[in-house]
């Protein structure tokens, strides 16, 4: 089996309802993760990375949102795959947090006020662990009654547990005692240290940095094959910035599963990832392996957004912006999202879609510089100028 | 712990306000004029007037009436309500208990449906129950009670006859002992469920009716506030642990939206005491509202000037419980900071 894939997103477009129109927020992507790969998705605010990504454990509400087209798969075992996007939400429920988790931007806004952190980690365990939860206990899975599994789920309310421990103290104690373990265990393997005491805190009393910590500790309780991180490190000091991507790049050597990166710090890609696909305007006009790719690249986009890093040899005052703005995405035209900005733009590019083409091996880009007219069924006077095979973003 | 410090404060403070509450009292009071005349009887000559006003201290400067008034306060004596024909101290208790029963049946209605429908109608935002909830809110906030407790009283006392006028049915009432003056309590403890049944009859109209528009507040309030809790992120990271979607409204949204509602709900049971008057005069609820506004067009001064402290009284626990429940639903509130 050659295409060994672990998630598969194949020709997915997202669109929003507003009283403007329908925005095409993201718009024929495709691309797939193999398993242990780090993928990085770079773009820039509003370009649909996040879109996507939410997209992939079916977060993005409907409506305004709706998934207009496309599959997302993820593999499951002997060769069999299911379809997030059309399966019952019950298996879909089952995915979140067990095979695929999430980290978000900000760890602050994506913990719970006005919950202890280990309620919150406790809920995932309640959810996706609670046999081990029982059987930590002393208590059967099939032989536990329905107070064992509400107490286990934290779904029993306060004055359940109040009842319960009246009557049955010695088991509410050991099922309280078993998760409180787990929860411990979980805080502990990201190296937070005193995971007893950091249980009891509410968010507010944490650290920007200890937060995502948590925030980790939470997506990778129950070893998930993929972690899909949000731009996790935007929101923190830059001094914790580092520390945070370390940690997930060592959890992930660790347990060996997949990492998605949602970032538009290209700096950050050279150092995480193993491929890239660069995003504009809802669509992906690039991706390659992220050496290859940040080395010489080919879409005019990357090129400019390359362009627009510092560099130790940038001479003051010589840093290039990429001139003009990103389009509007609602009922976007069928042409290339680019052509405005681009110096190389011609007729063709204005009307026709341009579709990820491979260049080299494990090389794609969307440009029509890298098509024939031939296949476009266009005048050969309004392509762009073709671009030199290994043509570097040096000028 | 913090909360119990700051409770204290906030009770060791409370006697200064109403001591406070009870000068603007007393003086705007006596400004109306001498309350002589619900003590005077018509044939009476002008000595017995005076022998009267030097009796009850009229004849003597406000500040010395003041001193009398409070003073009698601390002895249990708030004065002769000219309107029950009973010193204010034996009735004023009786009253309460009325009030409070029929503010606290309608509180229970106000605030549970209004959460309930305030939530469905920000998680179902611009569909259907939506609004549903909202027409609800808009109708129940500019409706006066005391037209929409008439609306009421036609159809359910008047053709159907469900519900009965007044507090209970008078052979019942004397069945039982009322140690608390809350009748639907009186019959639990009495083990009656016929009273009961007979106490619950007379409440439900009233309080239906009363709790409407502070309802219409709750609803509205609910409704926003779950609208922004829903979008926040922590919502969609409860979603993304694998949450089913009960637990990620309930636990995840409702919780944080219902601290904006905590506060709504304290000021709405302000509503529920000015609604009582009105409410208690169409449905002949012998509570504070009815009492005061007979103490009002008679102009018995004892009686109202009771009242007056009794509702400051209740509005400064109010606010006090809003507080201590918000720092128990929001963890990073810091009380008294």
């Amino acid at each position: 089996m050659s295409e060994n894939w672990l998630l598969k997103v194949q020709d997915l477009s997202v669109h929003f309802h507003s009283p403007r129109g329908v925005v095409h927020a993201v718009d024929n992507v495709s691309f797939e993760i193999k398993p242990g790969e780090t993928l990085a998705l770079v773009g820039e605010t509003g370009c649909g990375k996040s879109v996507t990504a939410r997209s992939i454990l079916r977060l993005v509400p409907e409506p305004p949102g709706e998934y207009a087209s496309g599959k997302i798969l993820l593999s499951q075992d002997q060769d069999q795959s299911i379809e997030i996007l059309s399966a019952p939400i019950k298996a879909v429920r089952a995915i979140r947090g067990e095979r695929i988790s999430m980290i978000f931007q900000d760890p602050g806004k994506a913990l719970n006020p006005a919950l202890t952190i280990g309620r919150q980690l406790a809920e995932v365990f309640g959810e996706h662990r609670m046999d081990m939860i029982l059987e930590n206990a002393g208590i059967e899975p099939d032989k536990a009654s329905r107070a064992d599994k509400m107490i286990a789920q934290q779904r029993a309310s306060f004055l359940q547990i109040r009842l319960f421990s009246l009557l049955r103290s010695k088991k509410g104690k050991a099922l309280q005692k078993s998760i409180d373990d787990a929860v411990a265990r979980a805080l502990a393997d990201t190296g937070i240290p005193n995971p007893r005491k950091i249980m009891k805190s509410y968010p507010h009393e944490l650290s920007g940095g200890m937060k995502q910590r948590v925030m980790i500790a939470q997506a990778l309780a129950c070893d998930p094959d993929l972690l899909i991180a949000d731009e996790p490190t935007t929101a923190l000091d830059v001094t914790i910035q580092a520390r945070i991507l370390e940690l997930i790049q060592e959890m992930q050597k660790r347990r060996g599963m997949a990492v998605l990166y949602i970032t538009h710090d290209l700096s950050l890609v050279r150092e995480f990832a193993d491929r890239v696909a660069v995003m504009y305007a809802g669509r992906i006009v690039e991706t390659g392996p992220a050496v290859d790719v940040l080395a010489s690249p080919q879409h005019p986009y990357t090129q400019g957004l390359l362009g627009a890093i510092p560099h130790r040899r940038t001479p003051r005052g010589q840093l290039a912006a990429i001139p003009g703005s990103v389009p509007q995405l609602v009922s976007p035209p069928a042409q290339c999202h680019f052509a405005s900005r681009c110096k190389w733009a011609a007729e063709a590019c204005k009307s026709v879609v341009p579709l990820l083409n491979s260049t080299e091996t494990s090389r794609k880009v969307a440009c029509l510089r890298f098509d024939t007219a031939e296949k476009l069924s266009v005048d050969i006077g309004d392509m762009p100028a073709r671009a030199e095979m290994g043509e570097v973003a040096a000028e | 712990m913090q909360v119990r410090d700051y409770l204290l404060r906030r009770l060791a403070l409370l006697p200064f306000i109403m001591l406070g509450v009870s000068v603007i009292v007393f003086t705007l009071t006596r400004f109306t004029g001498s309350p002589v005349g619900i003590y005077a009887t018509p044939n009476m000559t002008a000595e017995e007037i005076s022998a009267l006003e030097a009796r009850y201290l009229l004849d003597q400067p406000i500040p010395l009436q003041y001193a009398a008034w409070i003073g009698g306060l601390f002895r249990g004596d708030l004065g002769w309500s000219g309107v029950s024909v009973a010193p204010v101290t034996d009735v004023i208790g009786l009253k309460f208990a009325a009030t409070f029963e029929l503010a606290l049946a309608a509180g229970f209605i106000a605030v549970f449906a209004g959460i309930a429908l305030g939530t469905l109608a920000g998680v179902r935002r611009n569909r259907l129950p939506d609004h549903g909830a909202r027409l609800f809110s808009i109708f129940g906030a500019s409706t006066p009670t005391f037209w929409f407790g008439l609306l009421l009283l036609v159809p359910f006392y008047l053709w159907l006859d469900w519900f009965p006028l007044g507090r209970s049915t008078p052979e019942i009432f004397s069945s039982i002992a009322h140690p608390t003056g809350m009748y639907t309590l009186d019959a639990v403890l009495a083990l009656n469920a016929g009273a009961f049944l007979d106490a619950v009859r007379h409440l439900v109209l009233p309080a239906v009716v009363l709790a409407f528009g502070a309802m219409a507040i709750i609803v509205r309030m609910m409704r926003s506030s779950m609208v922004e809790a829903m979008s926040e992120e922590y919502v969609d990271a409860a979603r993304a642990k694998g949450l089913p979607n009960k637990v990620v409204i309930r636990r995840h949204a409702r919780r944080n939206a219902l601290l904006p509602t905590t506060t709504v709900i304290g000021l709405s049971f302000g509503f529920l005491l000015q609604g009582a008057v009105a409410v208690e005069l169409i449905f002949r609820w012998p509570g504070l509202g009815q009492w005061v506004t007979s103490a009002v067009l008679s102009g018995d001064q004892a009686t109202i000037m009771a009242y007056v402290l009794i509702t400051a009284l209740i509005f400064m626990t109010v606010n006090l419980a809003v507080d201590i429940a918000y720092a128990y639903l929001d963890r990073r509130v810091v009380l008294g900071g």
